[in-house]
């Protein structure tokens, strides 16, 4: 990290062009990846991200540099680019930090990186053992474990000078199951901001049966009938659907450039009664959870939607600026390579009245979605889709056969309304979201719902 | 940044750990980009990286380690990293590190002109500007952006192999946003600087953005489907994971084995071309230092290979095809692509009578599986009646199995267009006609 004279230097030099604000957010992040492939352990890596990334404002105008050269000449080359991209005005700033430290409300009691390599290894083994012993069909498990130590620095021209360390953990086990001349695939990969204590929490086989079992079922299914119909998607990863739908339309990304559906609509009813929806990057040990954001803003806990009413935005700096509307800690970035914008941390719908079975007794012909895959949205017409990973059909209120290769499109302001039943299971499911500001962890989460009616894509 | 000095380190390094076979990847990038908004430079970003990977071969195993911090003393630390990575994989390195090949291709590429910040400034704004001019109902949101981009990879090992490459691009986009009497309606346009002029991009992002509106839907059913060349190559890009000999390997590949075997219609062609003209960024040797060259992947239907580094090479007893990744354990094609076919857009229309003609395809991260081929996708496009194409459409999906889909291509028409990238590997597809698709819709 660097010395809080530097950073007074760099954010020095970026303002005295004209800016009314400057930021240096420092990284040195270690990757560790082990994969196993064939029953062996096929490749391990470990990978070191450092680098710097500065900031100058002016109103609404962003100046951005980032380096991975962070000599002192490099980090003076790179704020003197930023300011002679800012103006040619000759305003000179004496900058003056005060150290901050915020909680620690994420303690981690194995670092991944001390931890002996074998540990890991032989985590990795034993769910991919597990996953091929489940059925003889199962051709292949592939397992890949991965940790991320990051530490970062932030210090801007408020005076804030302040440090951060976040760890986390994830096994991603893909399963391929193979008979008469078919092939189809199953995948389980939890992770927690936590280190390897993370493996009290889930068991590897667990995670290898997982992803195992839902290969050999899609394998037995039949391909999903396309059509309009009800469909109640499970807890966890079914919480895509809300991030899809709805949450990037909240991000202060499209809402501050007035390219989002949602632009306007504080207040209002967007969704049914029965949906209340949160953001949370207070969760501890959670996947999408940090200390503080990419600039410095302590994390917060944001109902988005209430009881069905339009309650708040995700806003970075930039989108508090062009909204007039304060920062919620969601100011987020993959590396110091990115400039950071509004991103979702551990978004999820809460729970809500109904009884889970009294969800599935209510379908007559519909889908149950057991288990889901990522999606995408536009958020200025609300259009989005996702994928099912593990579908079976509902008649007369039974779960039935199963089916696969399905997929949900829908666009956001009709979903939200069709929400008509929650459930009591809430859990979280974790991803990666790719956005301008980089691929960041994010939880998505819900208990089981009910969608109305919604276009299934099937063959 | 002193390259020699940080090798030096590691040389060092790795002789007093006894390590004598090794290899050092340093690939660095420096992109300027601005964007724009209203009539605004909204974000202007520098961006300077440099990563150094090294791998070394330790008691007959490989080991990797890789860093962007480029200090001595980090350098030191590598050799050692890596070995104790090498210490706990199980997979035996059947190659060792590459000698290198007799010989390397040049590339044809224009050598890369870097724009300054104030040029990139200025064509953003003029692009801007232009977007604003095609129609009154371009709206706030609309924005034009513009980046100049370099990469250079230098690679040297302890046979003594060095090479060394560097390409870069100049391209802009415009995304425009139009308001049609309160329907909101967005399009997205890109191109290499000095291909389209700024009017032609503008009116491309804007025109496509107006056709959309008021897009019907479509009855769920099976249609006769024009897919164009942009939505192929992006599906051709989901799948292409299927030609790696790695993941055939693996047993996750449906083209396992097909090798000679007939797996499309006859009239598909696939080939794989690292110098291919009019691509930006071309490189002559894989991450292995395997030479590049241009190899036919399917023909009139028949698989004639896989993609091979040179550890799947060994193992299938052929020769590798050089399209090795950067550390030699993974498979990257360079410009792959189904080649043109004998119709006009035009004639294409006119085989499908009626039908769909898709012109966006969304989520494919989620909706295809590239181990199974199935895939379901979110589509919009313009209904196709008469041999002509008619009325915006949306909200449906086109529903299938990627291996079946290349054996239906009934027709393709005559220009194959390329995804702009600035790596090394990009997709190119012509517009495909295929018959009886699977779409749900209303």
């Amino acid at each position: 990290m660097l010395e809080k004279r530097l950073l007074e230097e760099i954010l020095g030099i970026a303002v005295s062009t004209g800016a009314d604000f400057a930021e240096v957010y420092c990284e040195l992040t270690r990757n560790g990846s082990i994969r196993l492939l064939d029953r062996q352990i096929d490749a391990i890596g470990d990978r070191t991200v450092s680098g710097v990334g500065i900031r100058a404002f002016l109103g609404t105008r962003t100046v951005y540099g980032s380096t991975s050269d962070i000599s002192r000449e490099g980090l003076i080359k790179c704020a003197r680019a930023v300011a002679a991209a800012m103006g040619d005005k000759n305003m000179p700033q004496n900058v003056r930090l005060t150290e901050r430290i915020f909680p620690n409300i994420h303690p981690v009691r194995i670092c991944p990186a001390d931890a002996d390599m074998k540990i890991k290894t032989d985590l990795l083994k034993e769910a991919c053992e597990a996953a091929r012993a489940y059925d003889e069909r199962i051709a292949q498990a592939v397992g890949n474990l991965l940790t991320v130590d990051h530490t970062i620095q932030i210090a801007n021209t408020e005076g804030l000078l302040t440090t951060d360390r976040h760890i986390r953990t994830r096994m991603a086990v893909q399963a391929t199951a193979a008979a008469n001349g078919e092939m189809q695939s199953g995948s389980c990969s939890p992770g927690r901001g936590m280190g390897l204590e993370v493996f009290e929490l889930f068991n590897p086989k667990e995670i290898g049966i997982t992803a195992a079992k839902q290969a050999i079922t899609n394998l037995v299914a039949d391909y999903c009938p396309a059509g309009q119909m009800p469909v109640a998607i499970e807890n966890g990863f079914g919480g895509v659907i809300f991030h899809e739908a709805c949450g990037h339309s909240l991000e202060a990304t499209s809402v501050g450039t007035g390219t989002s559906q949602m632009c306007g609509k504080l207040g209002q009813q967007i969704a049914n009664p029965k949906v209340t929806a949160i953001d949370d990057g207070t969760i501890p040990g959670a996947w999408g959870s940090v200390n503080i954001d990419d600039e410095g803003h302590p994390t917060q806990r944001n109902v988005l939607i209430e009881n069905g009413i339009l309650k708040n935005y995700m806003i970075d700096r930039l989108g508090s600026r062009r909204m007039g509307m304060p920062m919620t800690g969601n100011g987020r970035r993959e590396s110091y390579a990115y400039e950071p914008t509004s991103r979702m941390t551990n978004t999820f719908i809460d729970n809500g009245p109904d009884k889970n079975e009294d969800i599935i007794a209510s379908i007559e012909y519909g889908l149950y979605a057991k288990s889901m895959g990522g999606g995408s949205v536009n958020p200025l017409t609300g259009a989005f889709n996702f994928a099912v990973s593990e579908g079976y059909i509902v008649r007369n209120g039974k779960i039935c056969e199963p089916v696969r290769g399905a997929s949900l499109i829908g666009t956001g302001a009709e979903i939200l309304m069709n929400i008509d039943m929650v459930g009591q299971n809430l859990a979280t499911g974790q991803g990666m979201c790719g956005s301008s500001s980089g691929s960041v962890p994010t939880d998505v989460g819900q208990p089981l719902i009910r969608v109305s009616n919604i276009t299934v894509g099937g063959k | 940044m002193n390259f020699e000095l940080l090798k030096k380190a590691i040389a060092e390094s790795a002789a007093e750990l006894g390590i004598t076979e090794y290899e050092i990847y340093y690939e660095s990038e420096a992109s300027v980009s601005a964007e724009t908004l209203k009539d605004e430079i909204s974000s202007l970003s520098s961006n300077v990286s440099g990563a150094l990977d090294f791998r070394c071969v330790v008691d007959g195993k490989m080991g990797f380690a890789s860093t962007e911090l480029m200090e001595v003393e980090e350098m030191r630390k590598l050799p050692a990293r890596a070995a104790e990575n090498a210490k706990y994989t199980d997979k035996p390195d059947t190659v060792g590190i590459f000698k290198g090949s007799e010989s390397y291709g040049t590339p044809n590429a224009p050598a890369y002109k870097p724009m300054t910040p104030e040029e990139i400034r200025k064509t953003a704004l003029d692009i801007q500007s232009e977007t604003y001019k095609v129609s009154d109902k371009v709206t706030d949101g609309t924005q034009s952006a513009v980046s100049t981009g370099e990469m250079t990879v230098r690679m040297v090992n302890s046979h003594g192999l060095d090479l060394q490459a560097s390409s870069g691009i100049n391209f802009a986009y415009a995304v425009a946003v139009v308001n049609d009497n309160g329907e909101f309606q967005d399009s997205f346009a890109m191109t290499e600087l000095g291909k389209k002029s700024f009017a032609e991009l503008s009116a491309e992002a804007v025109n496509t953005a107006l056709e959309k509106v008021g897009s019907g839907s479509v009855a769920t059913g099976k249609y006769n489907i024009i897919i164009d060349a942009k939505q192929m190559r992006t599906i051709l890009a989901v799948f292409s994971n299927a030609f790696s000999a790695k993941t055939a390997q693996a047993g996750m590949s449906l083209l396992a084995g097909k090798e000679g075997e007939k797996i499309a219609a006859d009239i598909v062609n696939i080939t794989d071309d690292p110098m291919r003209e009019g691509i930006p960024v071309q490189i002559p040797f894989d991450g292995e230092g395997v030479a590049a060259y241009r190899k036919d992947v399917v023909k009139n239907g028949v698989l004639q290979t896989l993609l091979y580094n040179r550890a799947t090479a060994a193992k299938a007893g052929c020769e590798t095809t050089g399209n090795s990744s950067k550390g030699g354990n993974d498979i990257r094609p360079y410009a792959f692509a189904i080649e043109a076919g004998d119709k006009t857009e035009a004639e294409l229309f006119e085989m499908a009578q009626n039908g769909i003609y898709v012109t966006e395809v969304k989520g494919l991260h989620a909706g295809a599986n590239p181990v199974t081929g199935d895939f379901s996708i979110e589509s919009a496009g313009f209904l196709i009646e008469g041999g002509k194409r008619t009325k915006p459409v949306k909200s449906f999906t086109i529903a299938g199995n990627f291996f079946q889909l290349i054996k239906d291509i009934k027709a393709l028409s005559n220009e194959v267009d390329f995804s702009l990238s600035g790596g090394y590997t990009t997709f190119g597809s012509p517009a495909v006609l295929i018959e009886n698709m699977s779409v749900a819709g209303k």
